[in-house]
C-alpha cells in the first residue's frame, strides 16, 4: 500500500514526452516491486493454507505440489483435539486484551506528559524510557519470573499480563507522534477552558489515531504471539495461550507433521488477520483526518 | 494407544507407594485439595480398586515438568495418567514445559524462585548442569526404598547419569543415532539390502546412489544435519569410530588429536572432495522426500519415518572405520534436591513405574524410545514388537555397543553448540579443520573451567 504512495508521488509535474515514457517507467517498476512483496508476503501465506489442507505424505514428496491432491479437513480436527485450544482462545483473549488496554493507556498518558507538560528533567525520563527500551526481553525473563513468583502470581492471568504491561515502545512512538500535532491547535483548546484531560480526550487523541491505532495492532500482535513468558510463567494446561497450543503440535524429536502444525497455525492466524482488516480503515481515516491544516 | 495395567505393575506401584503413605499417615502435611474418595476408573477398566495401605487416604500431589510434544506428548500425558489410576497414595500433575531447552530455563529461573516441580525430564546436555548446582538429588536411597533394582536398567544408559558411584539421573526417553536407508533406492542400483558395515564400503556405493542434473545434485547419497547440536552428536559416533574423541573424561579437549582431525576430514570430504553428501536444516524431509539415499538420524525419529515414507525404510548399525563408535542421547527423570522427603518418595515412585519393566514395554512402543530395562527386551511382549517392527529390533541390538557421549558435548555448557558450529565452518565453509579445531579447542577449554571449579568444589 505504501509503495502505490511512492508511486504516485513520483509522477513527474513536467509533460514533456521523456518525462511521460519515464514516468511510465517509474509505474511499470513500482507495480513490478508491489507485485514482488505480495509474492514475498504471500508465498509462506499461501503455503501455510494450502498445507494444512494436504496429507503428511503429500507435504514431504518433491517436487511440491501447488494444490492438494486430496484435500482434507482432518489436521484442522486433529489439531483442534491435540490441545485445548478452545481455552487457549479464552486465555488468548484475556491476556492480549487486558496487556494491550493496559500498554495503550500507560502509552498515552506518559506520552501526553513527555510532550505536553513542563517539567524539570524531562529529556532525562525519555532517556531513561529508551534505556528501557534497549533491554532485549529475554534478559528480563529470569528476574522477572523471580518477582512473580514471590506475588505469588505464578500460573495467573497477572502473571502473564504485568510484567509485559509498562513497554516503553508505545511511549516512543506516541510521544514522537504527539510532537508534530500543530501546537496551535491545543492553545486554542487551552484558551477555550480545556483542561489536561479534556485536550487530550478532545483533541490530541482524535488527531493522533493513525499512531494510536498502530500502537495497539503492534500491542495485540506482540502478545497474542508471545510464546516463551507465558510459557514459562504458566504451569497448567487450563492456563496456556495459542503460540503454546502451536508448539506442542510441533514433534521435537521425530518427523514434524505439518500439515497440523499449519492447521494450528491458521488457528492463532486468522483472529490477528481480520483486527487487522477490520482496523486498517482507522489508520486511513486518521490520515485522512490529520489533514486539517491543508 | 494400547495402556494396559498389569496386576504385576499394579502391585508393584503399591509397593513402591507404601513407603509414602506410611509418611504421609505420619506426616499429614500435605492434605491435597484434588483428594477424592473415588478412584478414578481408567477408560480400559483394567485397575482394581487398590487395598489402603495407610488407612488414611491422605495422597502425596506431586508435579512432573515434562518436554514432549506431540505424539510423544501424549504418551507422556498417559504415563502419567497411567501411574495416578494404578494407586491412591501419590497423584502426579503433569506439565508441559516446551523443548528440553524450555524446561532446563525455567528450571533454573523456578529454582531461584523457589518454586519447583518434584520430578523434571531433562536431557543429555542439561542434568549435568543441575547435577553441579546440586539442584537435584541423589537418588539411591530414594529408589532402594521404592525398590527398584538398578541391576535390570541398561547399564550404559543407568551409568551415564552416575557421579561418584551416585545416581542422580535416571534413563527414560533413551534414543541412538542409527543408520537409516532408502530400500528402494538401494534397489535401483543394485546394492545389497543392509547397511554399509563401513565408511570405505559406503564411499563405494556412494557415488552409484548419487544423481546429477549437469552440476546441481540432485540426490545425495547421504545427508548431514544443519542444527549444530544434531551434527555434533551424530558426529561423536563418527569421531569414536575413526579413534578420537572429543575430550577425555577429565575434560581434556582432543579435537586436534590426529585420529580427531581424520574423522572431521572425512565429514567434510563427504561433501567438499567426494560430493556425494549434502547438508539440510530437516534431514528427515530429504529422506522421506528421496532427496537423500541416507543418513544417520536418532532412533526416536523412526516411527514417523515410516509413516511418512513413501518408500520401504531401511535401518543398519552405524558403519564402522577403525572401530565401532555409538553415541547415546535423549533425557531421563531427576528429582529436584529442595522438596520434601515426602515429596521425593512420591516422585521415585512415579519414577519407578514408569521405567518399570511395563512401563518401559508400553512406552517404547508408543514413541520408539530405548526400552531402558533388560527384562524389558527380553519380555515376549517387546518380542512380538520387534516380530512386526524389525527396524526398531536393529535399533535395540545396537544399544549393547553404544556408550556415553564424551565430557565435552555433555558436560560443558553449550558444548554441543560450539562442537556443531566448528563442524559447520568445517563441513560448510571447508575452512582450514586444524584452525576450526584449535578455536573450538579455546571456546571449550574457557567452557569446561568453571565446570572444573565447581566440580573441585563438590568434592571438597
Amino acid at each position: 500500500m505504501a509503495l502505490t504512495d511512492d508511486v504516485v508521488i513520483a509522477q513527474p509535474q513536467t509533460t514533456t514526452a521523456s518525462w511521460r515514457r519515464r514516468s511510465l517507467l517509474w509505474q511499470v517498476a513500482g507495480y513490478l516491486a508491489m507485485a514482488i512483496v505480495v509474492l514475498v508476503i504471500g508465498m509462506p501465506v499461501y503455503w501455510t493454507v494450502v498445507a494444512s489442507f494436504k496429507e503428511s505424505r503429500e507435504i514431504y514428496t518433491i517436487p511440491p505440489t501447488w494444490w492438494p491432491e486430496a484435500p482434507t479437513l482432518a489436521n484442522y480436527v486433529r489439531a483442534w483435539n491435540a490441545a485445548p485450544f478452545g481455552r487457549y482462545y479464552i486465555n488468548s483473549l484475556i491476556t492480549t486484551i487486558g496487556s494491550t488496554a493496559i500498554k495503550v493507556v500507560f502509552a498515552v498518558f506518559s506520552a501526553y506528559a513527555l510532550v505536553f507538560l513542563r517539567f524539570p528533567r524531562k529529556d532525562l525520563v525519555f532517556l531513561f524510557l529508551l534505556a528501557a527500551l534497549m533491554v532485549p526481553r529475554e534478559i528480563t525473563i529470569i528476574p522477572n519470573y523471580i518477582t512473580v513468583g514471590s506475588l505469588g502470581w505464578i500460573n495467573t492471568y497477572q502473571g502473564i499480563v504485568i510484567p509485559g504491561a509498562a513497554v516503553a515502545y508505545g511511549t516512543f512512538l506516541l510521544r514522537q507522534y504527539f510532537r508534530t500535532l500543530p501546537r496551535e491547535v491545543l492553545e486554542a483548546a487551552r484558551v477555550d477552558g480545556a483542561g489536561h484531560l479534556r485536550i487530550l480526550w478532545s483533541v490530541v487523541l482524535p488527531m493522533s489515531q493513525p499512531a494510536v491505532v498502530t500502537m495497539t495492532l503492534l500491542a495485540l500482535v506482540d502478545k497474542w504471539n508471545d510464546f516463551l513468558w507465558p510459557l514459562i510463567i504458566t504451569n497448567t494446561a487450563d492456563m496456556r495461550v495459542l503460540p503454546i497450543g502451536i508448539f506442542w503440535l510441533l514433534d521435537q524429536e521425530g518427523v514434524i507433521n505439518w500439515g497440523v502444525v499449519m492447521a494450528g497455525t491458521l488457528f492463532v492466524m486468522l483472529p490477528m488477520l481480520l483486527v487487522f482488516l477490520w482496523a486498517q480503515r482507522y489508520i486511513v481515516e486518521g490520515i485522512a483526518s490529520g489533514a486539517v491544516k491543508g | 494407544m494400547d495402556r494396559q495395567i498389569t496386576r504385576r505393575e499394579f502391585l508393584r506401584g503399591v509397593a513402591a507407594g507404601s513407603g509414602v503413605a506410611l509418611l504421609a499417615a505420619c506426616g499429614g502435611g500435605d492434605t491435597p485439595a484434588a483428594q477424592d474418595t473415588n478412584t478414578p476408573v481408567p477408560a480400559d477398566g483394567a485397575t482394581t480398586a487398590p487395598a489402603q495401605v495407610g488407612g488414611t487416604g491422605s495422597t502425596v500431589n506431586i508435579t512432573y515438568w515434562g518436554s514432549f510434544s506431540d505424539v510423544l506428548g501424549e504418551a507422556e500425558r498417559a504415563m502419567v495418567e497411567s501411574f495416578n489410576t494404578s494407586q491412591q497414595d501419590v497423584v502426579v500433575e503433569y506439565q508441559y514445559q516446551g523443548s528440553y531447552e524450555d524446561t532446563a530455563q525455567k528450571f533454573t529461573a523456578a529454582l531461584q524462585a523457589q518454586a519447583i516441580p518434584d520430578v523434571i525430564l531433562l536431557s543429555d546436555v542439561w542434568w549435568f548442569k543441575f547435577y553441579l548446582a546440586q539442584a537435584i538429588a541423589p537418588l539411591d536411597e530414594l529408589a532402594a526404598q521404592a525398590g527398584v533394582d538398578f541391576s535390570d536398567y541398561q547399564p550404559v544408559l543407568l551409568n551415564e547419569g552416575m557421579r561418584d558411584g551416585v545416581h542422580y539421573w535416571i534413563p527414560f526417553a533413551r534414543s541412538t543415532p542409527l543408520f537409516y536407508y532408502n530400500k528402494e533406492i538401494w534397489a535401483e542400483v543394485g546394492l545389497p539390502e543392509r547397511a554399509p558395515q563401513t565408511w570405505d564400503e559406503f564411499g563405494e556405493w556412494a557415488p552409484q546412489l548419487v544423481q546429477r542434473n549437469g552440476d546441481t545434485m540432485t540426490r545425495a547419497a547421504y545427508v548431514h544435519p544443519g542444527a549444530a547440536s544434531y551434527i555434533a552428536w551424530l558426529f561423536q559416533g563418527v569421531i569414536w569410530q575413526f579413534g578420537g574423541r572429543y575430550s577425555t573424561p577429565e575434560f581434556e579437549i582432543t579435537l586436534n588429536e590426529p585420529d580427531s582431525i581424520r574423522a572431521a576430514q572425512f565429514f567434510s570430504d563427504t561433501v567438499n572432495e567426494y560430493r556425494w553428501a549434502m547438508h539440510s536444516t530437516d534431514i528427515n524431509r530429504e529422506f522421506i522426500g528421496g532427496q537423500a539415499a541416507s543418513m544417520m538420524a536418532s532412533t526416536g525419529a523412526l516411527a514417523g519415518i515410516e509413516r511418512n515414507a513413501p518408500f520401504e525404510v531401511g535401518v543398519g548399525f552405524l558403519p564402522e572405520e577403525r572401530a565401532f563408535g555409538c553415541p547415546t542421547g535423549g533425557a531421563g527423570l531427576a528429582i529436584p534436591a529442595g522438596a520434601s522427603a515426602e515429596k521425593q518418595q512420591a516422585a521415585m515412585a512415579f519414577i519407578a513405574f514408569a521405567t518399570s519393566t511395563d512401563g518401559t514395554i508400553t512406552w517404547s512402543q508408543s514413541t520408539g524410545y530405548m526400552p531402558v530395562r533388560v527384562s524389558a527386551v527380553n519380555d515376549p511382549k517387546m518380542q512380538t514388537f520387534f516380530e512386526e517392527r524389525p527396524n526398531f529390533r536393529t535399533a535395540v541390538e545396537q544399544l549393547p555397543k553404544t556408550r556415553a557421549q564424551d565430557a565435552a558435548r555433555v558436560f560443558i555448557p553449550n558444548g554441543d553448540q560450539i562442537i556443531g558450529r566448528g563442524l559447520e565452518r568445517i563441513v560448510i565453509n571447508r575452512e582450514d579443520i586444524e584452525r576450526v579445531w584449535q578455536d573450538v579447542t579455546v571456546e571449550l577449554e574457557e567452557g569446561a573451567a568453571p565446570v572444573l571449579e565447581d566440580l573441585e568444589a563438590l568434592r571438597a
